[in-house]
């Protein structure tokens, strides 16, 4: 990761900038969303190593700072909602494309297809993802 | 991970933040944009119109294909996508005015 920080930082120009756009493990909420109402179901379990991964990340970008290649300029975290029409396609996209980092217990997956259920006809699946967006400005020195 | 095919219907952003947050964060008028961990495009589609050049760059085949078969036709002259890995990125220093690390770090 840091090699790449290297690489990035060669391509780019002195003050450019570097956007770190990147999900982090932290427990994502299971909703389920209808027009009228939004209900908080459960919340996926994390993988020891989704969260490695996200340490490693955030190490590496620290250790680019540290070696005076980018400045922290602003950081903030927002909310990036996936939505499905049905729980049992959360449940086939989870388990198929990030059984590696999370997984959906049975008692969240109960309480999921119970609300959407009982919804209205509107109602879909939803995964509430806490997304990281820091913005870096390479150092203006020259190599 | 695993590619599947899914006859599912997903959403994804449907509250609209990553592209209100990318452009929050940086002016794409006019610069030069390398993405990296571009994928098929979802997110180079958000700021591109604006670029002067954009790179996508990703180390998936497949996914480069759809992201080159789903540019805009108008815009092609000025995106392009590459087969490279992060640590080594084919290009002379100082090429670009904006990196992004696109759910890639």
């Amino acid at each position: 990761m840091v090699h790449a920080l290297s690489e990035i930082r060669r391509v780019l120009i002195p003050n450019g900038i570097l956007i770190d756009l990147r999900p982090l493990l932290s427990r994502w909420e299971v909703e389920v969303a209808s027009a009228r109402e939004t209900r908080i179901t459960g919340k996926v379990n994390d993988f020891e190593v989704g969260i490695a991964d996200d340490t490693a990340a955030n190490r590496s970008m620290a250790e680019a700072e540290s070696n005076g290649w980018f400045i922290r300029e602003r950081e903030e975290f927002f909310s990036y909602v996936y939505s499905w029409d049905t729980p049992h396609d959360m449940e086939e996209w989870i388990d198929d494309e990030w059984n590696d980092f999370i997984e959906l217990d049975e008692a969240t997956q109960r309480s999921t297809r119970s609300a959407w259920a009982l919804s209205d006809g509107d109602a879909r699946a939803q995964l509430r993802i806490k997304m990281l967006i820091g913005r870096w400005r390479r150092v203006k020195t020259r190599d | 991970m695993r590619k599947a095919i899914y006859s599912m219907t997903i959403q994804k952003d449907i509250e609209g933040n990553e592209k209100k947050y990318l452009h929050e964060f940086a002016d794409f008028s006019h610069k030069r944009v390398v993405e990296i961990g571009c994928g098929e495009g979802r997110l180079t589609w958000q700021y591109a119109h604006a670029s002067s050049l954009t790179i996508g760059l990703d180390s998936d085949h497949g996914a480069l294909r759809v992201a080159s078969i789903d540019a805009p036709h108008d815009r092609k002259h000025k995106i392009h996508f590459v087969h490279s890995e992060a640590e080594h990125l084919p290009f002379s220093k100082e090429t670009f005015d904006i990196a992004i690390l696109a759910w890639s770090l």
